[in-house]
């Protein structure tokens, strides 16, 4: 197991350029989850580590083995370097058993046949397709077939892990028991891994730490917690996040001592502990954002939040779980609160607070994040 | 679709008509090969060799048996080269057309057209270089010669086959063996070849019967006993002038192979004629 | 740390490129180094049984436009590019409109109409030398028969109208190939807008005019390609049905080229022929060539 580490890594197809300097440091034995729309150049990324693509400028380190480099002008070929790849249409050889698949790589290295068999065995059983060993690709189901191309890849204890899209193809529920099921074998596996996804619930639920990539170029690294909580820049605040964070246009206005965003529709005063921050934003447009689960109504307000409220009409109401959204209008702005209890109803005002705490701050013109 | 203007009983009339065009020439190849002499010239070719009332005693096996004598040994030397230099030319253009999709390099599109053109050319353009270099080689008048000179000109079109064909095998397969540790070499006899039971069927199917079927190459190459059987059957068409039957027994035996493959394996000839393989 | 090289990339691939190599030799020689081999024949004075390669120039290429059997040969060529081509794919063209039309047992219909262009040249050219010949053929005692006999058409032995015995014959032998070619054609064009051309009104032969046949073009080339190439290279068919005969009546460039080469040692001579043939086929196949790689890129 090692880690893995990526400098300045540039590639392009032609003129389109899919990955644009790259710089990445993935530790041993972490989870890491490259997350972006699609296009955007994650799958690149992983066949330039896998060596099934060569970067046109930059490097790849496996631990400290240096793989590829377009300075030295040297490139190890996938078969050395000892990292496993599930495609995302999963790649099974359509002609083989499901047991000649799992052994494939460990026949290619010429193991012995006992080895072989008890391998493929044990790592049959650990995925729970045992029963499915002499059947042929055509007679899996999706999940199956899933199941098998992992099992092709944890079978030879690679150092690396790279998984492109993993759970795409499968049904919503399935998809949801195996993402437990993968972290978790990941865990005990203990196999750094790299994992490809554009769905950011599934990047949030499994990551250690995650990059998000936007056309090739990186939006911002970090742990789950960190991209939810202190987005670098607008684009991963509103990529990350279900509902997506309310985004409203400000202005900084300075009256006296106090700072406030004025929204037109409303106008809010900035803690008294982040202005320092702001002074040189004052009179500046700013973009306000506010996940909807720190807009609450009046009446079930925590102790101890900064009270500001406004009136804004309920839209509708949508039921997800134990939660309310509330979508809320006011003039020309609207947003979606994500409450527990509503006293109003469709048509009614409803008196709407915000947990001045969790507000962010982006700078209009660069997008990136004030606070 | 339909035809209002066109009835139906026109359209099979039509049909049936065309039937009859294409086959005429073929069905009294078969008549006048088991007719004497005799009943080739009291006969019309379009009748069966029965005579009137059945009784005149034209059916014979004679023609058929006289062609097999003379054209056996050129026979067994077309079934010898052209199964050899169709099993070769197939090899290469397989291993051929597995490196120009599933391995890019500089120049793999020129390395296409440069095979591509190969389809095209007149023959009659290399024929004279072709005989020198097969006098200088010792395989002038030699089946080793035509097997060189067939599997040589059966390369372009073979590769043109494979390469539609694994156009359409998804590169994640490729990719996944070679991270798998497969190198290039065991990526096409473990995973490649397994997977090409069609192409090669059409290709084969193909190339046994355009090289079965050639005359230019076997005339200028060969002579006397190592002759193909198309050059020995255009041999018997200038010596006899009157012998239709004996002529019409050495056709049959001559299209017996090929027509044999089209009634089991036509619809993979189809493939190949319509991937743009041609007769030369 | 280690550094493996480059070089461990590269032998991998040279394992197999072996086989391309080899490929790429046997295709280079006996394609590319004999077509120059041939050019350089024709410009020298290589005449008999021993090679010579003493530079002639042009002089081949000069006599041959004084020569009258390759002017004739020359005119034939055209005979087949304006004849046979055209037939081939007209008659190509209704048969697969005709099998396009619900018919039933179409798969054995097809099987049999393109029967003939799988059989060798060597067969087709004895079986119309059977259908041809004068007194016992197949045409002429079925004219006889039905009572036409007076017409007795000399067919190939008449050197009028021998060439277009031989055009007839061979339009026999591709237009199976020619229909195919367009039935793949008609079965790619989507159901949907065949239903949605009948619905807004085309019928019969409209549907096929307005909607079917303008999207043939693709096919109606290659297959234009293909018959235009044979048109210059056809030989077998000719040689052995008439031997370019009666007289040089038949004469085609590639039969030409064979007769002075291989029949008169005029080696030459004969180079000459066959470097224009080539030239010729270069001007047809290049530009398609072109066209298709320029296609597959997009
Ligand atoms: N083989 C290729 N040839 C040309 N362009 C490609 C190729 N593969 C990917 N691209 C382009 O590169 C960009 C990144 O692709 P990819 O890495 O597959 O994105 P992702 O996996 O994030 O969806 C896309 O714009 C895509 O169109
Ligand atoms: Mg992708």
């Amino acid at each position: 197991m090692v880690s893995v580490t990526i400098k300045n890594l540039t590639k392009k197809y032609g003129e389109t350029v899919a990955v644009k300097d790259l710089n990445l440091e993935i530790k041993d034995q972490e989870f890491f989850i490259l997350l972006g729309p699609s296009g955007c150049g994650k799958t690149t990324t992983l066949l330039c580590i896998a060596g099934l693509l060569k970067p046109d400028e930059g490097e790849v380190w496996l631990g400290n083995e240096l793989v590829s480099s377009s300075g030295r002008d040297m490139h190890v070929t996938p078969q050395k370097r000892e990292v496993a790849m599930m495609f995302q249409d999963y790649a099974i050889y359509p002609h083989m058993t499901v047991f000649k698949n799992i052994a494939f790589p460990l026949e290619v290295r010429g193991k012995d046949k006992r080895e072989i068999v008890e391998r493929v065995t044990t790592t049959a059983k650990l995925l729970g397709i045992s029963q499915l060993l002499d059947r042929k690709p055509k007679q899996l189901s999706g999940g199956q077939r899933q199941r098998v191309a992992l099992g092709r890849a944890i079978v030879r204890k690679p150092r690396v892990f790279l998984l492109d899209e993993p759970l795409a193809n499968l049904d919503a529920k399935l998809r949801v028991k195996t993402r437990t099921e993968l972290k978790e074998l990941q865990r005990k596996l203990g196999v750094t891994t790299v994992y490809v996804t554009h769905d950011q619930v599934e990047a949030m639920t499994m990551a250690d730490r995650i990059i998000v990539q936007r056309d090739g170029v990186t939006e911002q690294i970090g742990t789950p917690d960190e991209l939810y909580n202190r987005p670098a820049n607008l684009f991963v605040a509103g990529f990350i996040g279900s509902p997506e964070m309310n985004f409203t246009d400000c202005t900084l206005i300075k009256d006296g001592k106090k700072l406030w965003l004025d929204a037109k529709e409303f106008k809010i005063p900035v803690p008294a502990e982040i202005v320092p921050k702001l002074e040189s934003y004052v009179g500046e447009d700013v973009i306000m954002g506010i996940r909807p689960e720190d807009l609450y109504e009046r009446e079930f307000v925590k102790e101890g939040t900064q009270k500001n409220a406004f009136r804004m009409t309920v839209d509708i109401i949508e039921h997800v779980g134990p939660y309310l959204l509330l979508y809320l209008r006011k003039g020309r702005l609207s947003l979606v609160a994500r409450v527990k209890h509503t006293k109003a109803g469709v048509g009614q005002e409803a008196s709407i607070e915000m947990d001045l705490s969790k507000i962010h701050l982006f700078d209009k013109k660069t997008t990136k994040a004030i606070l | 679709m339909r035809f209002p203007k066109l009835g139906r009983v026109t359209l099979y009339i039509l049909l049936i008509f065309f039937i009859f065009a294409f086959l005429l020439p073929l069905w009294t190849c078969i008549t006048t090969s088991f007719k004497t002499l005799k009943g080739v010239i009291d006969t019309t070719p379009v009748e069966p060799p029965l005579g009137p009332l059945f009784r005149l005693p034209y059916p014979t096996m004679e023609p058929l048996i006289t062609a097999f004598n003379i054209m056996k040994r050129s026979l067994l030397n077309s079934f010898t080269f052209t199964v050899a230099a169709m099993i070769l030319s197939c090899l290469l253009g397989s291993i051929n057309g597995y490196i120009l999709t599933k391995i890019t390099f500089k120049g793999s599109n020129t390395v296409f057209l440069f095979f591509t053109i190969g389809i095209f050319i007149p023959y009659q353009a290399v024929l004279v270089p072709l005989v020198l270099t097969m006098s200088k080689l010792g395989l002038y008048n030699h089946l080793g010669g035509l097997i060189l000179t067939h599997t040589a000109y059966g390369i372009p079109i073979t590769t043109l086959l494979f390469r539609n064909f694994y156009g359409l095998i998804p590169n994640s397969l490729i990719m996944a063996a070679k991270t798998d540790g497969a190198g290039t070499w065991t990526i096409y006899r473990r995973i490649v070849l397994p997977l090409s039971l069609p192409p090669f069927v059409v290709a084969a199917v193909f190339q046994f019967t355009s090289i079965w079927n050639d005359f230019l190459f076997g005339v200028v190459l060969t002579r006397g006993q190592n002759q193909p059987a198309s050059v020995v059957l255009a041999n018997l068409k200038g010596t006899t002038t009157v012998m239709w039957n004996l002529l019409m027994g050495g056709t049959l035996w001559y299209a017996l192979p090929v027509l044999v493959i089209y009634l089991v394996l036509g619809k993979y000839l189809m493939r190949g004629y319509m991937a743009g393989a041609v007769k030369g | 740390m280690r550094f493996p090289s480059r070089k461990v990339f590269m032998k991998d691939w040279m394992v197999t490129s072996l086989f391309l190599l080899l490929s790429l030799v046997l295709v280079g020689y006996f394609v590319y180094v004999c077509i120059g081999w041939n050019v350089i024949v024709s410009l020298s004075d290589w005449k008999g049984l021993t090679p010579s390669y003493n530079i002639a120039g042009f002089d081949q290429y000069l006599s041959l436009f004084h020569d009258q059997v390759f002017l004739t040969s020359l005119k034939n060529n055209l005979i087949l590019i304006l004849l046979f081509v055209p037939g081939s794919l007209f008659l190509g063209l209704f048969l697969a409109i005709l099998l396009d039309l619900k018919v039933r047992g179409e798969g054995a219909f097809r099987s049999i109409y393109l029967l003939p262009f799988a059989l060798s040249f060597v067969i087709t050219a004895t079986l119309w030398a059977w259908m041809y010949n004068l007194d016992v053929g197949v045409i002429n005692t079925l004219l006889e028969k039905i009572g036409l006999g007076f017409l007795r058409p000399m067919w190939v032995a008449d050197p009028n109208i021998a060439m277009y015995c031989v055009v007839l014959a061979l339009i026999w032998q591709f237009s199976g190939y020619t229909m195919l070619i367009f039935l793949g054609g008609i079965r790619s064009i989507p159901e949907s807008q065949i239903r949605a051309a009948e619905v807004d009104g085309a019928s019969g032969f409209d549907l096929y005019r307005y909607v079917v046949i303008p999207q043939l073009k693709a096919p109606a080339l290659s297959a234009f390609i293909v018959l235009m190439v044979f048109a210059l290279k056809a030989f077998d068919f000719i040689y052995i049905l008439t031997g370019g005969g009666p007289g040089w009546s038949t004469y085609v460039l590639a039969l030409m080229m064979f007769k002075e080469t291989f029949r008169k040692n005029q080696f030459a001579y004969g180079g000459a022929i066959a470097t224009i043939l080539f030239l010729l086929a270069l001007v047809i196949v290049v530009p398609y060539l072109y066209l298709s790689f320029r296609r597959e890129k997009e």
